[in-house]
């Protein structure tokens, strides 16, 4: 066990060199940059502004410069946002988005268990029809059209929920609800659909009729037996859902104006903001290489049929 | 009955009683038309792409029609003029209620030139065609008819979803079939790319390439959105095929050809392909969706198709700017695009049980 994490830590290592470098040298082969404007700056000082960010050395120095900050934790100063670097800029936008995505993601995946056991249950009654129905809506809605018409009824026309804003605000936490919602549609839908699926199939499995021929009860037989066989292929999602997740983050801090790292992401590609594009890509990627490595090693503590070479 | 007198044509169940045989998509079609949602959905697709491609014959407005004065009108069945009237009757009302409490010069200007609009409008509506126009969705901020812009936008992001999905399949099937026939090395380093692509975060990959593309040209930029989202997109395809072909690869009618002396290329598309051509056209049907989802979503941000063109994404974009005045600018091609959304994955999950039904009760 130990073996196989220290390996799968070490295999995400050329993953990650992969993400900078790709987006490194993407970035910078498109025209313009960070001090290209509408005014054309005197060239004088943009010389010295170019000597002051290290852009007049050659590409490749600049490449290797920068990976060997990234090596120490400094992810460069902001272009853009003057006399902040990136990493106080991530320092305070990250945790908004970590705030999101985590409580979208618990949301998603109880809720969606939930009706992922009702629908199993009910098989071919109006509920599962129902429940399923809901399921492939969330899946075809996207979430832009889901965001503004929530707002447009829950904050425009009743009133109930503030339009935008985050906890820090003075609407306080009544601001988290409405993107919340929107952002945990697509996963709550894929995990009812799987929950469902694997439960119906685990349910006809001989363990589970050894379960309820000891005579046990019938909620014991599914909390205790039933999904604990049925759930591994939910916790395999997991992964997956979360990089759904930071991509649907970056329209829905739009919709709803949270300042979170999705906010800044697209305002700093059209900005030429350098530094903090490639802090953005590479915090999101950490993101995700380490949910997947969780849902990896959480596989093999629940399933022990996996064994980890 | 002895089994000598039973005719070639016949087959036989274990039972010896005669069976009629069924061919797979004979098969396949009799369990899709039990499913009812499956055909709905395949009846609202089929309306759609029927609307689309043959939208310049059907009795439409044109999409790029401007009248200004129909600007932001609200669906209804009654002519623009008579709508048009209502609402300059309205404003008047408010405006003489607003002047009576508060005697501002600005609304009385404002009254005057309200009135002047009313009348105007009076002589004219018998005589002018363009006030007999039916609005049945509204209109948008210039003036132009919701119905044939939103039909436009679908014209443009069904074709994106369908060349999309077109070419990622073309990509995906010919590597993920040639990756499981020669195994080897080609099978490792494709095996490697596929894993590194789906650790990347793609969409991200994709915000930033399109934020960066400076172009003023909008068929150049949506001929860029094509390959960067048909880059990512053959992944899932070419995986679902090469375990296809490794399972089938070694079987005995394979082997067969091969003793014949048939070449690499007509064993992988004359034998092997045929028969893994159910997957693709389930994973077709549900990657068509998504295709359509990732492009309005970028044009969401304003990163995809730019105007004069216009997609689902960015009318709906357009309209959330004026949702709380005017809610069907968004509600309309919100509704739009959510139907076909919703009618593609019911067809999808409709197909994957009719031609695969080991499949069913899986996600």
């Amino acid at each position: 066990m130990t073996r196989f994490i220290v390996r799968r830590l070490l295999s995400t290592i050329p993953t990650l060199f992969v993400i900078i470098t790709l987006s490194f040298f993407l970035i910078r082969m498109a025209p313009g940059g960070p001090f290209a404007r509408e005014k054309k700056v005197p060239p004088e000082i943009l010389q010295n502004l170019l000597k002051k960010y290290h852009m007049d050395e050659p590409l490749p120095q600049q490449y290797f410069r920068y990976l060997g900050d990234v090596l120490r934790f400094d992810l460069g100063p902001s272009f853009k946002y003057k006399d902040q670097t990136v990493n106080d800029l991530l320092g305070t936008t990250f945790p908004v988005s970590l705030t999101l995505g985590v409580m979208a993601l618990a949301v998603a995946t109880f809720l969606g268990v939930l009706v992922g056991i009702i629908s199993a249950l009910k098989q071919n009654k109006w509920q599962d029809y129902a429940a399923m129905s809901v399921a492939v809506l969330g899946i075809s809605i996207p979430l832009f059209v889901v965001g503004p018409v929530l707002m447009l009824v829950f904050a425009l026309i009743l009133d109930w929920l503030p339009t935008s804003g985050w906890i820090g605000s003075r609407a306080g936490w009544a601001t988290v609800v409405m993107p919340v919602m929107t952002l945990m549609l697509p996963p709550f839908a894929y995990i009812a659909r799987m929950s469902r699926g694997s439960i119906i199939e685990v349910i006809r499995s001989d363990y589970v009729r050894t379960a309820r021929a000891k005579g046990l009860k019938e909620n014991v037989v599914i909390t205790k037996h039933v999904l604990k066989g049925a759930l591994l292929p939910v916790v395999t999602y997991l992964g997956p859902a979360f990089a759904g997740i930071v991509t649907g983050s970056v329209v829905v801090e739009r919709i709803f104006d949270i300042p979170g790292i999705g906010k800044i992401f697209v305002q700093s590609a059209f900005n030429r903001d350098y530094t903090v594009i490639m802090g953005d890509v590479i915090v999101y990627s950490l993101i995700l290489i380490s949910a997947n490595f969780i849902v990896d090693v959480l596989y093999g503590i629940l399933d022990p049929r996996i064994t980890y070479k | 009955m002895p089994i000598s007198t039973k005719t070639k044509d016949n087959a036989v169940n274990e039972f010896n009683q005669y069976v009629k045989p069924v061919s797979l998509w004979a098969d396949a079609w009799k369990r899709l038309r039990r499913n009812k949602m499956a055909l709905m959905g395949m009846w609202i697709v089929g309306i759609y792409i029927f609307i689309t491609f043959f939208a310049g014959l059907l009795p439409f407005f044109s999409y790029t029609d401007q009248e200004l004065m129909h600007a932001n009108l609200p669906p209804s069945f009654k002519p623009a003029g008579i709508v048009t009237l209502e609402r300059l009757e309205m404003r008047k009302l408010e405006l003489e209620s607003a002047i009576a409490q508060t005697n501002r010069e600005d609304l009385k200007t404002d009254l005057t030139r309200i009135l002047l609009e009313a009348e105007q409008l009076k002589t004219e509506i018998d005589s002018n065609p363009v006030h007999k126009r039916v609005y049945i969705l509204g209109t948008d901020s210039l003036g132009r008819d919701m119905l044939a812009r939103t039909i436009y936008g679908g014209q443009i992001s069904i074709l994106i979803g369908l060349i999309g999905t077109l070419t990622a399949g073309l990509i995906g099937i010919v590597l993920g079939a040639m990756g499981g026939y020669f195994g080897g090395w080609f099978d490792n380093l494709l095996g490697r790319f596929v894993d590194i692509m789906y650790s990347l975060p793609y969409m991200l990959i994709v915000i930033i390439i399109m934020a960066m593309i400076e172009t003023t040209n909008p068929t150049t930029k949506v001929f860029v959105l094509f390959i960067a989202i048909a880059m990512i997109s053959w992944l899932t395809i070419s995986r679902v095929v090469r375990g296809q072909v490794i399972s089938i690869k070694n079987s005995e009618f394979v082997e067969a050809a091969r003793s014949m002396g048939a070449s690499s290329p007509r064993i992988i598309f004359r034998h092997l392909l045929p028969n893994t051509l159910t997957i693709i056209i389930v994973y077709s049907t549900l990657s068509f969706p998504s295709f359509i989802m990732n492009e309005s979503f970028l044009s969401f941000l304003g990163l995809g198709v730019s105007a004069p063109m216009a997609s689902w994404g960015t009318l709906v974009s357009d309209g959330v700017q004026s949702m709380q005045l005017y809610p069907w600018r968004l509600l309309v091609p919100g509704a739009a695009m959510t139907i076909f959304l919703f009618a593609m994955n019911f067809m999808g999950d409709g197909l994957r049980d009719a031609l695969d039904p080991q499949s069913k009760n899986r996600t």
